[in-house]
C-alpha cells in the first residue's frame, strides 16, 4: 500500500521467465538489499534467489485478479512490474489472449484494488506496426496499429489500449509503459533473434528496410530506473542510429535469400501452423516496411543508452559467435 | 609480265632463274615452318583450352558472394537516420552529373533568393514518374550552393515502397513524403524540397504539362509555419517533357503496385528502354520567398489563412512556370 515516500520499499515483478523479469529480479536483489521484492508468477522457475518472496498465480485463471489483489495488498507492494508476455509466438490463439490481454486487465484491476503506486508495463516498438505509410521515426503519440495477422501483437495492442484507458480511470497509480525494438545481448533469445541466427537469412526480395536495435543492458536499466524512480508516461526504448537490413545481415557474416514476398509469407505460414514456434507470416512485414521508433524521450528520461543499434548488434553477434571470415 | 618488275619485295631484278629455283626452295622451306607453327599452335591450343585453366572452385566462390550480395555490393553500411549511404552518392555522382551536364543540360536560375544558410522549405511543380525532378534539383543546389547542406527531396508513399526501387531512393537521399520526416528533417537544419501536387503531379498527361494541381492540404505552408522557415516557390521547367505520358492505364498496375501505369510515346513499346526519359533541356526558376515571417505561429490554426497561402504558393510557381515556358524557344533547348 502506498506509504507517502518516495522511494518504493516493495517492488512485485511478474513473469519470473521472461527475459526483463528475470533480469530484473536479479538486479534488484542485488542493488538494492533494503527492498523487498516479490515474484509472481505461474510456476515456480528453478532458479529463484532466497531473498525473493514467490506467490503462484496463473493469470489465465477468471480468479485471478482477487488472488492477485489480496497477495499485493498482504505484500504492501508499491509497484507491480509486469513483465509477464510470452516471448515466443504460440498457435494457441485463445490461451494467448487469456494471458496476454485478459491477464494484464487481471494485474490492472488488482493494482487499483490494493491501490499500487506505480505500475510498469513492458511493451514493444513492434505494436506500431509495419506500414508503408509509417513515418521515418515514430514517435510514442502515434496510433498503435499492430498487424492484423500477428496475434500476439494484436492482443498486446489491445492490452495497451485498455491500459491507457485504466490509467485515466485511476491517476493515482503511475503507470510507466516502456516500448522496447528489437532487444539484442549476449544473454536475451527469442524469436526475432531465432531468424536472424538462421544460417541462410531471408529477405523480402526487392525490401531493404532501416532497422533499429536496443542492447538488453539499456533496456534493463531504463525498467530498473523506471521501478524506482517516477517517470509516468510511455516511452521508446531504442538504440541511437538505423542500420540496412541488409547491412546487419552482411555484418554477421550470414548470407541472404531474397524471395519475392508472396513465396516467402507462403513458406512462414507451414510452420507457424504447425506449432513449431517460428514467427507467423506477418513477421515478414517487420523486415519489408520501415517501423523505426524515435527514442528521444526516451534517451531524456533514462539518459543516453550505452550501445547504439549497430553496436547493440555487434555485441550480439559476437557473443554468439556468429561472424565468419570469408 | 616479269615477276621482279613488282616491286622490291620481289628480290633484286637481276636476279636469274637460278636464283629463282632457290626461291622456290625457299617457299618450300616456309610451308614447311608454317605446317610447323600450325601444328604446333594447334596441338598447345588443344593442351591448354580457355576453359582448363580456370579455378572453377574460385569462380564459383566468386560468384556465389556476388550472389549472396547481389544488388547490395555497392553499399557502405553507414547510413544517416534517413537512410542516404554516402558511399552510395558518392559512387552515384558521376551518373548524377553527366544526366544534370550532359543530358538535361539543368540551369538554375534564381539561386540569389535561396537564404544564404540554414533549412528553406523548396517547393515545386513533380513531373515524371520516378523522382528524377527531385534528384537533379537537389544535386543542383549541392553543386552550386554546399554551404545549405544537402537538400532532402520527399517522395511519394507508393515510390517508396516500390520493390527495388526503394532501397535504392532511400541510399540517394529520397524521404517518404509525410508532415513528420518533413518536420524533422527542418528541426535537423536540412533544406527539404516538397512535391505538394503528389501522385497527381506524377501522373499528369502531356496536354495538362505545366498546368499545377491542388496542392495538397496545406501541409507545406503549416510545416513551414511550423518549423519558422522560408516557403520557396521552384517551378522546374522541362522535367514534364521527359516523360511525356499519352495517357494512363489502370488494369495491371495494380499488380504491379502503381497507381497506374503510364503510357508514353516510347514506353509500352520499346520495353523497359522505353521508359528512359527523353533529353529536354531543363531550366530550374527559384522564386522570391513567401514572407511568413510577420505571421503569429498560432496561424497554423487559421484554415483560411492557411489554404489562402497555399494558393498565392501555386500562383507564384504557376507564374514561375509561365515565365520561364514564355522565355524557352525549344523543349530540347
Amino acid at each position: 500500500m502506498s506509504t507517502g515516500t518516495s522511494e518504493p520499499s516493495v517492488i512485485a515483478v511478474t513473469g519470473l521467465k521472461t527475459f526483463v523479469g528475470q533480469q530484473l529480479l536479479e538486479r534488484l536483489v542485488v542493488r538494492e538489499p533494503s527492498m523487498r521484492v516479490i515474484g509472481i508468477d505461474q510456476r515456480r522457475p528453478f532458479r529463484l534467489d532466497g531473498r525473493v518472496r514467490f506467490h503462484r498465480v496463473d493469470l489465465s485463471e477468471p480468479t485471478a485478479d482477487g488472488r492477485l489483489a489480496e497477495i499485493l495488498r498482504r505484500e504492501r507492494v508499491d509497484v507491480v512490474v509486469h513483465t509477464a508476455f510470452r516471448r515466443e509466438p504460440t498457435p494457441d490463439l485463445e490461451m494467448d489472449h487469456e494471458v496476454e490481454t485478459i491477464g494484464s486487465l487481471h494485474i490492472m484491476s488488482a493494482c487499483a484494488a490494493a491501490k499500487v503506486r506505480r505500475l510498469v508495463v513492458v511493451s514493444s516498438t513492434m505494436l506500431y506496426g509495419p506500414r508503408p505509410d509509417n513515418p521515418n521515426f515514430l514517435s510514442e503519440d502515434h496510433p498503435l496499429h499492430g498487424h492484423p495477422d500477428a496475434h500476439c501483437v494484436q492482443n498486446r495492442v489491445e492490452m495497451e489500449s485498455l491500459l491507457s484507458r485504466w490509467a485515466v480511470r485511476h491517476p493515482d497509480t503511475e503507470v510507466t509503459v516502456l516500448r522496447a525494438c528489437w532487444m539484442l545481448g549476449p544473454n536475451h533469445w527469442d524469436r526475432v533473434i531465432r531468424y536472424f541466427s538462421l544460417p541462410v537469412v531471408p529477405m523480402v526480395l526487392g525490401y531493404d528496410p532501416l532497422i533499429q536495435f536496443v542492447h538488453e543492458d539499456d533496456v534493463l536499466h531504463a525498467f530498473e530506473t523506471a521501478a524506482l524512480t517516477s517517470m509516468p508516461g510511455v516511452y521508446n526504448l531504442v538504440g541511437r542510429g538505423v542500420l540496412p537490413l541488409s547491412t546487419a545481415v552482411r555484418l554477421a557474416g550470414k548470407r541472404i535469400l531474397q524471395l519475392p514476398a508472396t513465396a516467402l509469407y507462403r513458406m512462414a505460414y507451414y510452420p507457424a501452423q504447425s506449432q513449431t514456434g517460428d514467427p507467423p507470416a506477418g513477421f515478414y512485414d517487420y523486415l519489408r516496411y520501415l517501423w523505426v521508433a524515435d527514442g528521444a524521450r526516451g534517451w531524456d528520461a533514462f539518459g543516453e543508452p550505452v550501445y547504439t543499434s549497430k553496436e547493440a548488434w555487434i555485441s550480439f553477434i559476437s557473443a554468439r559467435r556468429m561472424r565468419r571470415y570469408r | 609480265m616479269d615477276p621482279t618488275s613488282k616491286g622490291p619485295l620481289c628480290g633484286d631484278p637481276e636476279l636469274g632463274d637460278s636464283e629463282f629455283g632457290d626461291l622456290v626452295e625457299v617457299r618450300e622451306a616456309l610451308e614447311g615452318l608454317r605446317r610447323e607453327i600450325r601444328s604446333r599452335f594447334l596441338s598447345e591450343s588443344r593442351e591448354a583450352a580457355p576453359w582448363q585453366d580456370v579455378d572453377w572452385q574460385a569462380l564459383f566462390g566468386k560468384l556465389r558472394r556476388r550472389m549472396n550480395t547481389f544488388g547490395m555490393s555497392e553499399r557502405s553500411g553507414e547510413v544517416d537516420e534517413f537512410g542516404l549511404d554516402e558511399v552510395v552518392l558518392k559512387r552515384a555522382l558521376p551518373m548524377l552529373d553527366l544526366l544534370y551536364d550532359r543530358y538535361w543540360r539543368v540551369e538554375l536560375s534564381g539561386i540569389e533568393h535561396l537564404p544564404p544558410r540554414g533549412p528553406c522549405l523548396l517547393v515545386a511543380n513533380r513531373s515524371g514518374i520516378l523522382p528524377y525532378d527531385g534528384m537533379m534539383f537537389a544535386h543542383g543546389l549541392q553543386r552550386r550552393l554546399p554551404e545549405l547542406g544537402r537538400a532532402r527531396f520527399l517522395i511519394a508513399d507508393w515510390l517508396i515502397t516500390l520493390p527495388f526501387v526503394q532501397p535504392y531512393l532511400a541510399r540517394l537521399g529520397g524521404v517518404r513524403a509525410c508532415r513528420e520526416n518533413a518536420d524533422r528533417l527542418l528541426r535537423h537544419g536540412r533544406s527539404v524540397i516538397a512535391f505538394p501536387e503528389g501522385v497527381k503531379g506524377a501522373a499528369k498527361v502531356f496536354r495538362d504539362r505545366y498546368r499545377l494541381k491542388r496542392f495538397g492540404r496545406g501541409g507545406v505552408v503549416r510545416t513551414a509555419l511550423e518549423n519558422r522557415v522560408p516557403l520557396v516557390p521552384v517551378g522546374i521547367v522541362g522535367a514534364e517533357e521527359a516523360h511525356p505520358i499519352l495517357f494512363k492505364i489502370h488494369g495491371p498496375a495494380r499488380s504491379l503496385g502503381l497507381p497506374f501505369l503510364p503510357v508514353t510515346p516510347t514506353f509500352p513499346l520499346f520495353g523497359l528502354f522505353g521508359a528512359l526519359p527523353l533529353p529536354s533541356k531543363w531550366v530550374i526558376h527559384i522564386g522570391e520567398p513567401l514572407s511568413l515571417e510577420h505571421l503569429e505561429p498560432d496561424a497554423v490554426d487559421d484554415e483560411l489563412l492557411i489554404s489562402r497561402l497555399t494558393e498565392e504558393l501555386r500562383s507564384r510557381i504557376q507564374s514561375l512556370l509561365d515565365v520561364g515556358l514564355s522565355d524557352r524557344e525549344s523543349v530540347w533547348g
